[in-house]
């Protein structure tokens, strides 16, 4: 019979062989994927049946089934090339890894945290050799990650809480500790980018979310200016990138930074900051999904010679165009909803921050709207040989936009009614999102 | 009667057949789709007629003490005010609909056009048909991102700009709208519209701006401003009107939809929260200086194009700052009875202006360009008749209004506000005849005091029976009026200052018509050549914001490089 503790080994477990079953048939490129995509389907199995066979519920388990939801929807349109085969077998290890994080209790939490940002070191400097500036800046960002994980292990608090949030600003992107998270937006191959910007986050968020009762009125006011401050500088960045992945990578930046100002606003965070989470996650592992396809296709070119795909290439224009209105905030999807329903908790006042984050609120427009504008529209090219979509990565791109809508409809009762009670670690307010 | 919500959902059938449907047979698919777009303007009939004879139809799919649902909740609400919304939008979309089968035939995009209507419509119906200010919020953004796509050829470099310019400026708008929406539900914890109207009146707010300078504002005020930007962005007002011309390269029947539904929804959103409105003088009192601005500069800008579907575009500004602007005087009812017969009259225009476009093209005589002939004689007894009724019909209206008029509104600026809008509509349609010179003068007399009865009647009649239609309470008309009173010199001093612009006006004409000049100094000449210049150019107020784009990306620029 499964135990309790057993929980976080199982979910873990469970990815750690696929991972191994998909190095051993490595000779096979499409049996390596479907063993990769099998092996996800059997990790959202467990997740979901974990609880189901304890005879009690496992908190937040509709957003922890996201986890092994977005692995699959990130590998399901991967074309089947040798190139990408390292990026498959890292996806499941790091999605055990996710997994652990998110459902382990302290110490083995800890350690995992502190194991998270040290292979992201590896993947980083072994794909990109440590050739660009922006590789050592990530390096550089994981690797204090990783000694301020260390730290937390061995201090006591108040400055244990201080070191993990230094962890957890460099999962879940605030300045001055966001370069990592860009590192690797722009640097990692294949899905990889599409699932950490959903994986990393969640796991940041969930630390967080651990921390917040012991963060002192100062912490607080000082991540709200930095929180402030990310947001306006990622949306000045998003704005003058040529390229999308860069782009992208500085949006979501903007995004998480004003989930940070909320958090640290208010000093709670209610499942509607989860639902915000989960939607700019998914919308921009979309985004980057999107890209990828093109990427497939012509290179890692700029966004200026590219364009006029709407007729030539309708499935995809159609999907990015949704994707960029989703991540933009448009409703009915998740990104607008989790930001609306943020707004309306009666812990929230509107005060003059609120106008800045107004403000990036508002640049997103430009540059969403700009980079479908540069894709989708303009006049079609004579010299570009266009090839819409196949179906596997249609298939994924769709799905997403349906989760992104399932988060934006679905009323948020539905996300904590596997909330245990009493809460476990942050007992806010009602409608929070507990471990 | 719930039956009805489904109205707003039949144009997306429409739509769904349309788009579905085999690319060999879109000609059948299109005739199908009349259909739906038939019945939502029967089904709005049939809204408006139960609406009219019993309590307004509220169907609430939500739990409105639940904050979990908030997020998205959906209702309808049909009044007096959505029913008359729904027939005009449904109205407006068949025949938009019907002449566009044609006019858009073969078309690339003839699908995806016809497609993207049948959205267009149902979002606008549901919008006006909302429960709540979020739903109303979440249709009004939606609006936004299909004007986007509604610029229909996306190949053509001015229509992208012009597209994306669009969706940029009214996502401006909408975020402030947005902000408002988080601020009244931050002060009275509600959406829904008639608990909000309770709440805001009962409970006064006071909000601190900047408590060291003691910098205070009333709650309602800043909710109510931040709305109208709102409001400000759908409804083109000044300065954010930009959009409007900027998107006039889609075809010309996506403009007829626009400017005879769409870009009424700053006038509905006025509407619908007129108890809101009611209860702030400051915002009233700005709605009216936007709304006198965007009529003085739109009309301005208009006189200066050379380009016709501008000429129409800036027309449109003109009109909505005048629609604006008798919200900002507490005429709401006026502004919703300017805005059905604007709509009307300009739907059928631009309906008609691809074909004059068209024409023009194909024919280098058209439009004829020697005007010689229509200038060469004057009538004294035209030019006569025109002035006496201009000048004598504010005292004829007074009269009759005192006898006839059943609203409360002498003891209030209101009455002084109703007569103005009969005499500056009047004064237009006679100072238009006067260009009819010496044809048959008596005729054009006649036509003048025709003219004049059907305008002071239609006024006083329309207006009055559509106010009770609308605000059957004759005390919450005279609230409105109330509020937006503005103070007592103020008021006179733009009466008379109007009165005096038209009286010169016809001396102007006068004179004009009789070869004389008028004697004006030289420096007023070159300050009016200059004037027409930068009216031409639309303010350069698009270069203006163009260049504080250029700022904002090289600040970012700038940035990125110090940090590399």
């Amino acid at each position: 019979m499964i135990k309790t503790w057993m929980t976080p080994w199982l979910l873990m477990a469970v990815p750690f062989l696929g991972a191994a079953l998909s190095l051993l048939l490595r000779a096979s490129l499409q049996r390596m994927k479907t063993s990769a995509l099998l092996t996800t389907v059997a990790c959202l199995l467990v997740v979901i049946g974990t609880p189901w066979a304890l005879g009690d519920t496992l908190a937040g388990v509709p957003f922890l089934c996201l986890l092994p939801l977005t692995a699959f929807l990130s590998l399901l349109g991967q074309p089947l090339h040798r190139d990408n085969t390292s990026a498959w077998t890292a996806t499941l290890v790091l999605l055990g890894l996710g997994l652990g994080i998110l459902t382990a209790q302290a110490p083995a939490h800890d350690v995992m945290l502190l194991i998270l940002p040290g292979l992201l070191c590896i993947l980083l400097y072994r794909y990109q050799s440590g050739a660009t500036s922006e590789t050592w800046r990530g390096l550089s960002a994981y690797g204090l990650s990783m000694v301020s994980a260390a730290l937390a292990l061995v201090l006591t608090t108040p400055a244990s809480t201080v070191a993990l949030l230094v962890t957890c600003a460099t999962l879940l992107p605030l300045l001055p500790v966001h370069s990592g998270f860009i590192a690797t937006l722009t640097g990692l191959p294949g899905n990889l980018p599409a699932f950490l910007v959903f994986l990393l986050p969640t796991v940041g968020f969930h630390t967080l979310l651990t921390l917040l009762p012991n963060l002192t009125v100062t912490t607080l006011h000082t991540v709200t200016i930095l929180a402030l401050a990310g947001a306006v500088y990622g949306s000045l960045r998003a704005l003058i990138q040529a390229r999308p992945l860069p782009r992208l990578a500085y949006a979501a930046l903007a995004f998480f930074g004003m989930l940070w100002w909320y958090v640290a606003d208010t000093g709670t965070a209610p499942v509607q900051a989860t639902v915000y989470l989960s939607a700019v996650g998914l919308a921009a592992s979309g985004l980057l999904l999107a890209w990828y396809a093109i990427r497939a296709r012509y290179g890692d070119i700029d966004l200026r010679a590219l364009g006029g795909l709407a007729y030539p290439m309708p499935r995809f224009s159609t999907l990015l165009a949704l994707l960029a209105l989703a991540a933009l905030g448009m409703p009915p999807f998740g990104v607008f909803s989790g930001f609306l329903g943020m707004l309306l908790m009666p812990t929230f006042t509107p005060s003059g921050p609120f106008a800045v984050v107004m403000i990036v609120w508002l640049t997103a427009s430009w540059y969403y709207t700009d980079l479908v504008q540069q894709l989708v529209f303009g006049r079609q090219r004579v010299d570009v040989r266009y090839d819409d979509l196949r179906q596997t990565e249609f298939a994924s791109l769709v799905l997403l936009l349906l989760l992104l809508l399932a988060l934006g409809t679905a009323p948020s009762r539905f996300f904590d009614s596997y909330v245990p009670t009493p809460p476990a670690t942050v007992a806010m307010q009602e409608g929070t999102w507990i471990r | 009667m719930s039956f009805l919500a489904l109205v707003p959902l039949l144009p997306l059938l429409t739509a769904f057949i349309v788009m579905t449907g085999d690319r060999a047979e879109q000609d059948q698919s299109a005739r199908a789709g009349l259909f739906p777009v038939v019945a939502a303007f029967l089904g709005s009939l049939i809204a408006l007629w139960v609406v009219t004879s019993g309590d307004p139809i509220t169907i609430q799919l939500y739990d409105p003490a639940s904050i979990a649902n908030l997020a998205f909740p959906i209702g309808f609400y049909i009044d007096r005010l959505s029913a008359v919304m729904m027939v005009l939008i449904t109205g407006v979309t068949t025949l938009i609909y019907r002449y566009s089968m044609g006019y858009m035939y073969q078309d690339r995009g003839y699908r995806r056009y016809l497609g993207m209507l049948g959205i267009t419509t149902s979002v606008l119906l549901c919008m006006v048909s909302s429960a709540n200010l979020v739903m109303l919020f979440i249709f009004w953004q939606i609006l936004s991102w299909l004007l986007f796509l509604l610029a229909h050829n996306h190949a053509h470099a001015a229509t992208l700009s012009g597209a994306a310019n669009t969706f940029t400026i009214l996502r401006l708008s909408d975020a402030a709208f947005l902000a408002g929406i988080v601020l009244a539900y931050s002060l009275y914890g509600t959406f829904e519209f008639q608990t909000l109207f309770t709440r805001a009146a009962e409970t006064p707010i006071t909000l601190s701006l900047w408590p060291d300078l003691g910098w205070e504002m009333n709650g309602v005020t800043a909710v109510t401003l931040l709305i109208f930007i709102g409001a400000m962005g759908k409804s083109a007002q000044f300065p954010i009107h930009t959009w409007l011309p900027r998107s006039l390269y889609a075809p010309t029947p996506v403009h007829a939809l626009l400017h005879a539904g769409i870009i009424n929804a700053g006038g509905f959103l006025l509407n619908r929260l007129a108890p809101l409105y009611g209860l702030s003088p400051t915002t009233l009192h700005v709605v009216f200086v936007i709304g006198m601005l965007t009529a003085i500069l739109g009309a301005t800008m208009m006189l200066t194009q050379n380009d016709i579907k501008k000429t129409l575009g800036f027309s449109t500004i003109g009109q909505m700052g005048y629609m604006i602007m008798e919200c900002g005087l507490g005429a709401f009812s006026l502004a919703v009875f300017h805005l059905i017969a604007h709509g009307l009259f300009k739907g059928t225009v631009f309906l008609n202006c691809g074909n004059v476009i068209h024409k023009a093209r194909q024919e280098p005589s058209f439009p004829p360009i020697d005007r010689e002939a229509e200038e060469s004689e004057f009538s004294n007894l035209t030019w006569s008749t025109g002035f006496l009724t201009t000048l004598l019909l504010p005292l004829v209206i007074l009269l009759v209004t005192h006898g006839v008029l059943r609203i409360p509104l002498i003891e209030s600026q209101g009455t002084v506000i109703f007569l103005f809008f009969i005499w500056v509509t009047s004064s237009q349609a006679i100072l238009s005849l006067t260009r009819i010179r010496a044809v048959a003068s008596w005729k054009v007399s006649t036509a003048m005091l025709v003219t004049l009865i059907i305008v002071v009647f239609t006024y006083l009649f329309a207006v009055e029976s559509f106010t009770h239609f609308l605000y059957p309470n004759p005390e919450v008309v005279a609230s409105y009026f109330k509020a937006a009173a503005l103070p007592g010199r103020l008021f006179d001093s733009l009466v008379v200052g109007t009165t005096v612009l038209t009286i010169l006006s016809w001396g102007y004409l006068y004179a004009h018509a009789h070869g004389r000049t008028v004697k004006i100094p030289g420096w007023i000449d070159v300050f009016l050549v200059r004037l027409y210049v930068l009216f031409m150019n639309r303010l350069y107020l698009d270069q203006l914001y163009l260049k504080f784009g250029r700022m904002v990306t090289l600040v970012a620029h700038h940035l990125e490089k110090r940090l590399s």
